[in-house]
């Protein structure tokens, strides 16, 4: 992997940033009453890519946004007719900063879904049409666990640039993939020092280590995924269940959530059809019409919740549905966390 | 996706009262070149929009082997539905998204004896592979069919089914859950007439069932008892759905998308699954 390299500092990653916000449409996290969400910016003051990662929400709407226009239709004499909205559904080239590595990683995972089968074309374009620039943590946050689970958090691919905060002092801007190089060769590199990737290597082995010390949380994954395969009738998912008030926070926080719902919204003859944000948590997310739902109490809603991230994806797709970014249990109003469910059922 | 999610326009071209709280839609498109990329087999679904109101997932009950139409039998359960018998007349347009899911084995089952047992709305899906397999007469053996409502009144498709019995290479029973003055056939649920009545045997027999859940449980227990193996036993789940597409994640069971994978499994794939009925 022979990918451009940049050594700089503190002063030379500004003004990387600067520079691609002056070029590019740019994202950053932006911040709003003490909390972080992906925005277009037009400068680095209105954006902290920084940000710590217990504050920063995900970067999935930018890819799957929360509620989407899927049609408008009309109807009058002649019948219905169906038109296009007019939201554009297609972003242009982009890219984002200050993505974490376990929200990039997310969106790997939604990948497998996304492209199974049917495939999802506005994802599809939104993915290929974005530059993800990630900042690796210095340190993790008290509901982190990415380190514990299925990918290398170390040699992460999920973006396309990576920035590395070595510990002497340097900083590399590091391209993982080909299109992330792409991006690095079209930067006025004059003001950077081309650096190797064995040295951005070597300092990222050095700061991933003292990352991964500061974990609160670590689970043997392969342990909790193949107990898991044998605990479908365990009691001990009522420990999600049992103070759960299924406000779905969770899963719309999640970076790798991806159920949605259709509604249709409808005014005397025009009306708009909605693709938004849904969850198994909810009551009604599995009700049929007749009355007949298979996950009718909130413990089964709770083990089709953690099953399906920690067991049921990992066997369809190859990868956990979870990314370990410890969003859910920071947000959750009381405090459950996916962590203490699966290591919980099991034990 | 979105574009995915955009239906086609159909137009209900004759509303048949099957019983009080069934009815048959038979729809045509609007631009009748749609159905020349609108091929279905038996036991796929589609998903059909009553324009804002919602969607709802319906099997498609006619088969393909008769072009130009497609049926879709629905019962008043819910509240699209209940809007869909209140809201719509014939000749108005509804949304049409489909066809999804997969479909009975039917060149798999070619040569077989088949046993269709089918219970109330349940014979929505039998009946596009019983019509497929009349038309495709002679691609299959012996052929019963095994039919149960809770009353005479209840009894989908009736004049379809006189054309059955009076086909001389079709046979057909009927049964209803309690007797009636007038009802001349069986009486009883339909596990006790299958094993009292049809007695069928297992050999080179394959069974295509449908019916509503608890119908579906005893019925396999009685075909277990009569010794057909779980391969030989084929059925369609109901799971909730909404994109159809394997993608919204309603439909999950286990690694299972029911949209996709389904929704035709044999028993013995059922059996594999995590037990969430």
């Amino acid at each position: 992997m022979n990918f451009s390299v940049f050594e700089t500092d503190k002063n030379g990653l500004q003004k990387f940033y600067e520079e691609t916000i002056a070029k590019n449409e740019t994202y950053a996290p932006v911040e709003k009453f003490g909390k972080y969400d992906f925005k277009k910016v037009s400068k680095l003051s209105d954006c902290d890519p920084d940000s710590p990662i217990s504050l920063t929400m995900s970067v999935k709407p930018l890819f799957f946004p929360r509620s989407s226009k899927v049609m408008k239709y009309e109807e009058n004499r002649e019948g219905t007719t169906i038109t296009e909205t007019d939201e554009d559904p297609l972003a242009g080239k982009r890219v984002i900063l200050g993505v974490k590595h376990c929200d990039a990683r997310g969106l790997q995972v939604l990948d497998m879904v996304y492209k199974w089968d049917y495939i999802d074309t506005d994802y599809q374009k939104r993915r290929e049409n974005t530059v993800i620039v990630s900042t690796r943590c210095d340190k993790a946050d008290v509901n982190c666990f990415c380190t514990s689970l299925d990918y290398d958090v170390e040699n992460s691919d999920a973006h396309d640039i990576r920035i590395i905060n070595g510990l002497n002092g340097k900083i590399y801007i590091q391209a993982v993939t080909e299109k992330g190089d792409e991006f690095l060769k079209g930067v006025s590199s004059s003001q950077f020092a081309v650096s190797s990737s064995e040295l951005a290597g070597d300092e990222s082995a050095k700061h991933y280590k003292a990352f991964e010390s500061s974990f609160r949380l670590k689970m043997n994954y392969k342990e909790i995924n193949e107990r898991l395969q044998k605990s479908f009738e365990s009691p001990d998912f009522d420990l999600g269940a049992k103070n759960c008030i299924s406000c779905n926070t969770c899963a719309f926080i999640c970076p790798t959530c991806h159920c949605f719902k259709i509604s249709d919204e409808k005014i005397k003859d025009t009306g708009v059809r909605y693709k938004s944000y849904d969850s198994c948590n909810n009551g009604y997310f599995t009700l049929m019409a007749g009355g007949h739902n298979p996950r009718p109490v909130k413990y089964r809603r709770w083990r089709q919740r953690a099953m399906h991230k920690f067991v049921y994806y990992k066997e369809r797709f190859g990868m956990n549905l979870c990314v370990g970014c410890g969003h859910c249990a920071i947000s959750c109003p009381v405090n459950i966390s996916i962590f203490d469910v699966v290591t919980q059922v099991a034990n | 996706m979105e574009q995915l999610l955009v239906p086609a326009i159909c137009k209900i071209d004759q509303i048949i009262d099957e019983t009080p709280d069934i009815r048959t839609y038979r729809l045509k498109f609007r631009e009748p070149e749609m159905f020349e990329t609108f091929k279905w087999l038996p036991g796929q679904f589609v998903e059909f929009s009553l324009l804002g109101r919602g969607e709802c997932t319906f099997c498609i009950s006619s088969s393909g082997t008769r072009p130009g139409y497609f049926d879709c039998s629905i019962k008043k359960a819910g509240v699209v539905t209940a809007d869909i018998h209140s809201m719509l007349d014939e000749g108005m347009d509804v949304g049409i998204r489909g066809p999804y899911g997969n479909w009975f084995p039917v060149d798999e089952i070619k040569g077989k004896n088949l046993l269709f047992v089918g219970g109330g709305i349940g014979l929505a899906p039998l009946r596009s592979m019983i019509q497929y397999c009349i038309d495709n007469r002679n691609d299959y053996k012996d052929f019963t069919i095994l039919y149960g409502a809770r009353t005479s009144k209840d009894i989908c498709y009736k004049e379809e089914i006189e054309e059955w019995k009076n086909n001389p290479s079709l046979k057909v029973i009927l049964t209803i859950d309690k007797p009636e003055e007038t009802w001349k056939s069986n009486v009883g649920v339909v596990p006790k007439i299958l094993e009292e009545v049809v007695k069928p045997s297992i050999e080179n027999t394959k069974v295509i069932t449908c019916g509503p859940p608890i119908m579906i449980k005893y019925t396999l227990l009685s075909l277990d008892k009569l010794g057909f193996a779980p391969k030989d036993v084929i059925t369609t789940l109901e799971m909730k759905m909404q994109c159809g597409l394997g993608k919204c994640g309603r439909c999950n069971i286990g690694s299972t998308y029911v949209c996709k994978d389904g929704p035709v499994f044999t028993y013995e794939q059922l059996k594999a699954l995590p037990d969430e009925f």
